[in-house]
C-alpha cells in the first residue's frame, strides 16, 4: 500500500531523475552473487540486491525421456507465440535475428529441455495477497520456461540430447524467492544464469550394439552446460508517470503503471519481450525503452560475467562459499 | 566466552558491556536471578531462548531480541500506515504483532479540538485517513488483546507528507526526549520507535495555515526542489547505512553519519565499504563527544 503523497513524491522524483534512494532513473542497485552453495544441486546461485531482494536458484539435472510427441508440442508452442502471446520469442523490434545455436534446423526430437519453476517463500511474501503471489510465480515460471527453451535461450539444447528420439538431459531450474525488495524478475534471471554457469552435468557415453542403443552415465558431474554464456539477462523497466526506470524498489513498483521486461544476450540480441502491469506503453516510448534496455543489458551482462569469473576463481581455489551464514 | 566471564559481567554493577547471547546459551548459573522474557531455567541455570542482548534490572534478567516485531509502550511516538478503515476506527500497520487501532475519537478533526464527532464524520472517515496513508501518532493505551490504541490529538501528530519512509529494526531506535527532529541540513526526521522513520522536507506551519479546514488531512506535497530531494535521499541512505551496521539511531548519530558521508555520492552511501567507513567515522565521533 502506498499513500497519495508518497506516490506524488516518487513520481515527481522519477520525473526529475532523483529517486528516493538517490539513484538516477537508469541506475541499478548493487548486486551480490554467490554460486555453488547447494551441494545437493548440480548448480546453484544466490543473488541478493542491496534493497533486500534475495533469490536462490538451484539446477538439478536428470535423465528424462524425449516425449514421442515433442515435435508436435514444440509446434504448438510456436503457434502460441505467434498468436500474440505475451512472450515474443525473439520476434521483437530491432532483433538481429537468429544466431541461435540450438534452434534452426535441429529437430525437436533431438533436444533436451529445461523445466523452470519459480516459488516464493512465505517470509518473502507476507506483504502480498497469496493469490497475487501465485499468479506472479506462474507468470515468472512461464517466462523463464519460454525464454530458456526458445531459440534465443542460450543453452545448447541439442547438446543435452543423449539418445536422439528417446533420452535427454532435463535441466530442472528451480528459483526460490527468499526475500522481496523490488526488481525480482531481473534477479531471478541473474540467478538462473549464474546457476547455469555453475551447473555440471555427468558425462554420458552412448554405445550402439546390434542396433540397440545403450548409454552409461558417470557418477561425477563434470561437463559444463554448453552455451550458458549466451543465456540472456533481463532488464525490466517500470513506467512511472511519463518516464521509465530500472530496478525499482517496492514502493516504486507500486507507483508504476506498466512494466516492460526485455531479455538481452551478450551478442546484443533481443531474446524476449514481456509487458506486465495494467497500464499502457506508447509505441514511441516502447521503442525507446527497448533501445535503452539493450544498452543497459550489455552493462549488466559484463558486470554479471565479472562476478561469475570471480566465483569461478574462488571455486578453483577451493574456498567454500559463504552460503547462508 | 568462559562461564565465569559471563557471570562476572552480570555481577559487575557498572559494567556497560553489551552481552550478546544465542538461544540455548547459559546466561547465568546463579539461582539468585529471576527469569525474565526470553529466558528459561534448566537444571537451576538460566538459559537464553532468543538471540539478543542481556538486559538486567536488579535481579531480573531478560533477553532483548535484536530482530523482533515492535513491542509498544504507552507514550511511544510511532510512524504507521493505515491498512483498513473500519467502524469508527482505522487499523494502522506499525510493525507490531497486531495492527494498531486509531479511534475516530482520538484524532483531531478540522474545526478545533473541542469539536464533537457526529455521524457525518463517521461517514467521511476516508477523507481524513485513507488506506495507505502514512501518519505519526502516539501510543495511548493497550487493548485487552495487546493491540495498541493510538492517538493523534496534538498538532505534531497526523498525516505525513513531503517525503519518504525508511524502515529499520525497531530495536535500533533510541528513546530520546524528542523524536521529531529537524536536522541542520533542513530535513525533518520522525524517528518512530517502531522502526519506521519518516524523512521529509522541513515545512514550517504558520498558525493561519494550521487553522485552514483541510490543513490537517490534505494529500498535496509542497514543491520540492531537486537539491532537497537529494538531501532527503542522503539522509534516508545514511539511516539505512547505520541500520545495516546495527548501529543505534538517534538525531546526533544521524548528523555525524551524514557529515561523514557528505563527500560521497548519495547512491554510493549504501555500498558496503563506504557505509562501513561512514558508520565507523560516526561512531568514533560519537564516542569522542561522549568523553567530553
Amino acid at each position: 500500500m502506498i499513500s497519495v503523497s508518497e506516490r506524488d513524491y516518487i513520481t515527481k522524483g522519477v520525473d526529475r531523475s532523483v529517486r528516493a534512494d538517490g539513484r538516477a532513473r537508469l541506475d541499478f542497485r548493487d548486486l551480490n552473487l554467490e554460486t555453488g552453495m547447494i551441494t545437493q544441486a548440480s548448480g546453484s546461485c544466490r543473488v541478493t540486491l542491496e534493497g533486500g531482494t534475495d533469490v536462490l536458484v538451484g539446477v538439478k539435472v536428470e535423465v528424462g525421456s524425449i516425449e514421442p510427441d515433442a515435435e508436435a508440442a514444440a509446434d504448438a508452442d510456436d503457434i502460441d507465440d505467434d498468436g500474440g502471446a505475451r512472450t515474443a520469442g525473439g520476434g521483437g523490434p530491432g532483433t538481429d535475428d537468429t544466431t541461435g545455436s540450438s534452434g534452426g534446423g535441429t529437430h525437436a526430437r533431438n533436444r533436451g529441455r529445461i523445466s523452470c519453476t519459480v516459488a516464493c517463500s512465505p517470509s518473502a511474501t507476507r506483504v502480498f495477497d497469496p493469490r497475487d503471489v501465485e499468479s506472479m510465480c506462474n507468470e515468472y515460471s512461464q517466462l523463464l520456461n519460454r525464454v530458456l527453451n526458445s531459440a534465443h535461450g542460450g543453452v545448447d539444447l541439442a547438446a543435452l540430447c543423449i539418445v536422439p528420439g528417446s533420452t535427454c538431459w532435463v535441466l530442472n531450474v528451480d528459483a526460490l524467492v527468499l526475500d522481496y525488495g523490488g526488481g525480482l524478475l531481473d534477479a531471478i534471471f541473474a540467478a538462473t544464469r549464474g546457476a547455469l554457469h555453475n551447473t555440471r552435468i555427468p558425462r554420458a557415453t552412448v554405445e550402439q550394439t546390434d542396433g540397440r542403443v545403450e548409454f552409461e552415465i558417470e557418477d561425477e558431474e563434470t561437463e559444463i552446460v554448453a552455451g550458458w554464456e549466451d543465456v540472456p539477462l533481463t532488464v525490466s523497466m517500470s513506467k512511472i508517470g511519463y518516464r521509465h526506470i530500472v530496478d525499482p524498489t517496492p514502493l516504486e513498483e507500486l507507483c508504476s503503471s506498466a512494466r516492460l521486461t526485455v531479455a538481452v544476450n551478450r551478442r546484443g540480441n533481443l531474446c524476449a519481450l514481456q509487458k506486465g502491469g495494467e497500464g499502457g506503453i506508447e509505441p514511441s516510448l516502447l521503442a525507446e525503452m527497448v533501445q535503452t534496455a539493450k544498452q543497459l543489458g550489455q552493462t549488466l551482462l559484463s558486470r554479471h560475467d565479472t562476478l561469475l569469473a570471480a566465483e569461478a576463481r574462488r571455486i578453483a581455489k577451493g574456498v567454500d562459499p559463504t552460503g547462508f551464514r | 566466552m568462559d562461564q565465569d566471564d559471563i557471570e562476572m559481567e552480570i555481577d559487575g554493577e557498572d559494567s556497560l558491556d553489551i552481552h550478546v547471547v544465542t538461544p540455548g546459551e547459559v546466561v547465568t548459573r546463579d539461582s539468585a536471578f529471576m527469569r525474565g522474557h526470553g529466558t528459561y531455567t534448566e537444571d537451576e541455570t538460566l538459559v537464553a531462548s532468543l538471540a539478543g542482548v542481556v538486559d538486567r534490572v536488579n535481579k531480573l534478567i531478560s533477553i532483548k531480541p535484536l530482530r523482533t516485531r515492535y513491542n509498544g509502550e504507552i507514550g511511544d511516538v510511532v510512524v504507521g500506515r493505515i491498512t483498513e478503515v473500519a467502524q469508527k476506527r482505522w487499523k494502522v500497520d506499525m510493525n507490531a504483532r497486531q495492527d494498531g487501532v486509531l479511534l475516530l475519537s482520538s484524532v483531531n478533526l478540522p474545526g478545533g479540538v473541542q469539536r464533537r464527532k457526529n455521524e457525518s464524520d463517521e461517514l467521511q472517515m476516508r477523507t481524513f485517513f485513507a488506506e495507505g496513508d502514512m501518519l505519526s501518532a502516539e501510543v495511548q493505551a493497550f487493548f485487552q488483546d495487546g493491540a495498541a490504541s493510538l492517538h493523534t490529538r496534538s498538532i505534531k501528530y497526523g498525516k505525513l507528507r513531503n517525503g519518504s519512509l525508511v524502515t529499520v529494526p525497531s530495536a535500533l531506535i533510541k528513546r530520546t526526549k524528542s523524536h521529531f527532529v529537524t536536522l541542520p541540513c533542513g530535513v525533518d526526521v520522525i524517528l518512530g520507535l517502531n522502526g519506521y522513520i519518516w524523512v521529509a522536507k522541513h515545512v514550517p506551519i504558520s498558525p493561519e495555515q494550521a487553522n485552514q479546514p483541510d490543513a490537517l488531512y490534505h494529500n498535496d506535497n509542497e514543491p520540492i526542489a531537486d537539491q532537497e530531494r537529494e538531501i532527503i535521499a542522503r539522509v534516508s541512505n545514511t539511516i539505512l547505512a547505520l541500520a545495516k551496521h546495527n548501529n543505534f539511531i538517534n538525531d546526533t548519530m544521524i548528523v555525524y553519519a551524514y557529515e561523514a558521508g557528505s563527500s560521497h555520492r548519495v547512491k554510493d552511501i549504501l555500498k558496503p565499504d563506504i557505509s562501513q567507513e561512514i558508520v565507523q567515522t560516526a561512531r568514533a565521533q560519537f564516542q569522542e563527544a561522549q568523553q567530553h
